[in-house]
């Protein structure tokens, strides 16, 4: 099975994409809107630049190359929501192209990312259809991935991260996600357009992959098409036969020439602010000293954020000091989270762990075995290294998981074997 | 003799009667009877500001239907002006006299491709040009006037030369096209006519620059390096009818006693009709989409129809060299012949641009506006497009690569005024008008109209 996605959210920018307009909440219908966004003959778009940024901040959470330099293509169609019967878009000028984005245990290829233009709303009413231009001319960006997607669970991690990391860059797809599907369990390959919300995408999903099931059990043909997402039935529904593919007729989009991406700074966004925030508030330790401890960039960031529902952040800082310092290249979120399970489950993470780990290794947790007469010896001996331990010791009892573990890790021993022995001996030492 | 004088300046020193504005307007009236130059005459003439200037049709003007002299765009009244006439008018000096008229869209070369052509100033039988038809006229029959036209392949230079006046055509990216209706927006350029180079240059300085609104307007520094030496091109001058090839001579004979004449060699010339006519064409059949009914474009009251025959109705008020553009640049644009012409173009002008530059460096590029003596409409009528398109041959080339060009008249055959056309490098714009105002020591156009005089 074989899924790729084309996934369009709305940017956060102040204003539209070409003009000046807020690209606000709704107001009025038709109350934001000028002569750019209307299309009115004579009008030219200008580029903004604050959407340009965002993009660039997604290219490179996403680990794309990014152009030098990115241009425009128009993409004709005439359709009633589309006021100049073109969208201005991106193809080979996009922003962003030839990234990726983990998942467990693997990695989805994200082919391209790219701005484009939202076109109006079209509204139903009866007979009638209305339209408001409020939202002709937001930003969008797209996100295009390659068919790597090979089951229903992949789908649904893959938007899930992708969730994450978008909401770290202020994009927060909760609200409005608008995705095209394209799904094919043979050779065939069916595009299942305009699902609206993280729900229904999945369930879309869901539906295609089970009528294609369906129909191959049966030993039907499964035609080449296009189809639609009923959100009330839950199910996909035909839209056109698709012979060949859509002709577009794109050309340059002549009014904006290249622009260089150089000059521009990458959204910050709110994500590394966030993030730490978020830390520090389970910690207690300033969010500031976060971000430089543990010089979190922002794609560790957006793996802490999806990590932070299933372990302790002190297990994740842990972890992550541990990849950064043995593994800093590594920015695999499998490895990284073998490593924070290993904390979790108490386990002293040695240096060999770590590469073992960034390997795609299984990871060998094996300890020397030594008896308990020798662990005491080596005990007293740390106890005698380093007297201020034991001060600490005796002002803070907490102290004993520092002891043990750094016992355990300089002697490569189990720390529960270290702990059985260090309560009697500490006791012993702090007394005397 | 008011050559190389700025009339502008003149004129608005001048003492003028009270009436002069009325009784201007009462000539306008007739003279459009005639010769068609305007499409829609401003009866606030003189309201604000003096000296008068026109817009071509496809500039828009608050407040003013503005067509690009098509059907499509009846009642089309833009809510803003586009960013030249924004800053005509905030310089205080000049008073919007009208629209003028032009080939549909700006498609054509004698300004016949619109209901009521504009004909010819000196002899009403003869074609004005096009596409900036109107605009020539008007700037050949009014002593005081400067016409804001616009180019695309030739649309300022051919209709000038057609009336024996300075036809300025900038670099491209010099002038905001900010306002101006597409025809193919990588090679419009908003450009000026006037009796002479002075006027012209005066109002480039108050239009031009960089603009927010227009993201392909460059910042460029404009300068004035003369060059010593004008070249011809091999190339271009052998489709040059005979007759105007020794016109042509004779002004080269006159030239030579300041300029160094060489007849060189640029093969990749005569290669540049047909890669702008394909990159004109797709460019405009994606402009031209907006005009199909929905929001723009000609009403169709029945909308009760399928979806390929509403609008194949809402479209039908289009003019035949409109459809024809429309249909060529759709089928250009198409992903199976995509790479052989559009991309294909592209390329090719990369080179032409490269091959002009270098050229450009060491002197002007020199050569006649039009290659035939100026055709009757009767006869202009006859011409089949490809033979139409191939009268852009000289004033293509400057085109299709921004390369800033100038018209000036330069005498007169069988009554009609011919005109040679000056072409030099991107953004060395002002060496052009002081080429062509050192013609004009010693030479002046002799106009069979003069409306307007005091």
């Amino acid at each position: 099975m074989k899924i790729g996605l084309e996934v369009h959210v709305a940017l956060p920018t102040k204003s539209k994409l070409f003009c000046s307009c807020s690209n606000g909440e709704p107001e009025l219908p038709n109350t934001n809107i000028c002569p750019i966004c209307m299309g009115f003959p004579g009008s030219k778009p200008m580029l903004n630049k604050g959407a340009v940024s965002s993009a660039l901040g997604i290219a490179k959470a996403l680990k794309c190359r990014v152009s030098g330099s990115i241009s425009f293509v128009r993409k004709v169609y005439f359709y009633p929501d589309l006021p100049k019967s073109y969208q201005i878009t991106q193809m080979e000028g996009a922003i962003g192209h030839g990234g990726s984005l983990e998942i467990e245990g693997k990695s989805i290829r994200i082919r391209r990312i790219q701005i484009e233009e939202d076109p109006a709303q079209l509204i139903r009413e009866g007979a009638l259809t209305l339209i408001d231009f409020n939202r002709s001319g937001t930003p969008l960006v797209e996100i295009v991935t390659e068919p790597d997607i090979n089951s229903e669970e992949e789908l649904r991690s893959f938007i899930a991260n992708l969730r994450s990391i978008l909401y770290y860059l202020g994009v927060d797809i909760n609200r409005e996600i608008k995705a095209d599907l394209n799904i094919s369990i043979s050779e065939v390959r069916v595009e299942v357009k305009n699902v609206t919300g993280i729900k229904s995408l999945t369930e879309a999903a869901k539906f295609e992959i089970m009528r294609q099931e369906e129909l191959l059990k049966n030993k039907m043909e499964i035609a080449r098409e296009t189809r639609g997402y009923n959100e009330k039935s839950r199910s996909t529904e035909s839209l056109r036969e698709k012979e060949t593919d859509e002709e577009y007729g794109y050309i340059y989009e002549p009014d904006l020439t290249s622009f260089g991406t150089e000059g521009i700074p990458f959204s910050e966004a709110v994500f590394i602010s966030v993030v730490s925030k978020e830390l520090a508030e389970g910690t207690g330790v300033n969010s500031k000293t976060i971000s430089e401890m543990t010089m979190l960039d922002r794609h560790t960031l957006s793996i802490i954020s999806r990590l932070k529902e299933r372990y302790s952040v002190r297990s994740i800082i842990h972890g992550i000091q541990r990849m950064k310092k043995y593994a800093p290249e590594e920015e695999s979120e499998a490895a990284i989270e073998k490593i924070i399970r290993l904390v979790e489950e108490g386990k002293e993470v040695t240096k060999e762990m770590v590469l073992d780990a960034a390997a795609g290794r299984k990871i060998s947790v094996n300890y020397s075995a030594v008896g308990s007469e020798e662990i005491a010896d080596m005990v007293e001996k740390f106890l005698k290294e380093n007297p201020e331990m034991l001060s600490e010791y005796r002002k803070n009892r907490k102290t004993a998981n520092l002891i043990i573990s750094r016992i355990a890790t300089e002697n490569r021993l189990n720390p529960k074997d270290v702990a059985k022995k260090v309560g009697e001996l500490l006791d012993r030492y702090a007394s005397s | 003799m008011w050559c190389n004088v700025e009339s502008i300046k003149e004129f608005i020193n001048a003492e003028k009667p009270s009436d002069y504005y009325e009784r201007l307007l009462a000539e306008l009236s007739a003279l459009n009877r005639e010769y068609h130059p305007f499409n829609l005459i401003n009866e606030g003439l003189g309201k604000h500001g003096a000296f008068p200037f026109s817009t071509k049709a496809n500039i828009c003007v608050k407040g003013f239907e503005t067509t690009a002299g098509s059907k499509m765009l009846k009642d089309y009244i833009p809510p803003f002006n586009a960013t030249a006439v924004e800053r005509m008018f905030g310089a205080g000096h000049f008073t919007f006299m009208g629209e003028t008229n032009m080939d549909e869209f700006g498609f054509g070369t004698f300004g016949l491709n619109t209901e009521t052509p504009a004909r010819n100033a000196f002899d009403s039988d003869f074609v004005a040009g096009g596409s900036s038809s109107g605009a020539a006229v008007a700037t050949a029959t009014l002593k005081y006037h400067v016409a804001i036209a616009e180019s695309t392949g030739g649309s300022i230079a051919t209709p000038a030369a057609l009336n024996g006046v300075v036809g300025f055509t900038p670099t491209y990216g010099a002038v905001s096209r900010y306002g101006l209706i597409d025809y193919a927006n990588s090679l419009d350029k908003i450009g000026v006519m006037s009796r002479s180079s002075a006027d012209s240059r005066l109002v480039f300085d108050v239009i031009r620059g960089i603009d927010k609104y227009d993201t392909t307007c460059s910042a460029a520094e404009i300068t004035c390096s003369g060059r010593s030496t004008l070249f011809t091109v091999k190339e271009l001058m052998e489709h040059t009818d005979p007759a105007i090839k020794s016109e042509f001579g004779r002004l080269l004979d006159k030239l030579g006693r300041d300029y160094e004449i060489r007849e060189i060699s640029v093969e990749a010339l005569s290669k540049a009709i047909e890669p702008y006519y394909i990159i004109a064409m797709a460019e405009a059949s994606t402009n031209l989409a907006k005009y199909n009914g929905y929001k723009y474009g000609f009403q169709y009251p029945e909308t009760n129809l399928k979806y390929n025959d509403f609008f194949t109705e809402a479209r039908s008020e289009f003019g035949m060299e409109a459809k024809r553009r429309i249909i060529l640049g759709t089928f250009i644009r198409s992903e199976s012949v995509k790479e052989k012409y559009y991309t294909k173009a592209l390329s090719v002008r990369g080179m032409i641009i490269r091959e002009m530059s270098k050229v450009l460096r060491d002197g002007y590029i020199i050569s006649p506006a039009l290659p035939i003596p100026t055709p009757k409409v009767s006869e202009a009528e006859r011409l089949s497009p490809t033979q139409n398109y191939a009268m852009d041959i000289f004033t293509i080339p400057p085109n299709l690569g921004g390369f800033p060009h100038i018209t000036f008249p330069y005498g007169k055959k069988s009554g009609m005024p011919i005109g040679a056309q000056l072409i030099t490098s991107q953004f060395n714009d002002y060496s052009l008008f002081e080429f062509v105002e050192k013609w004009e020591e010693g030479f002046s156009m002799q106009y069979r109209h003069n409306l307007g005089s005091i």
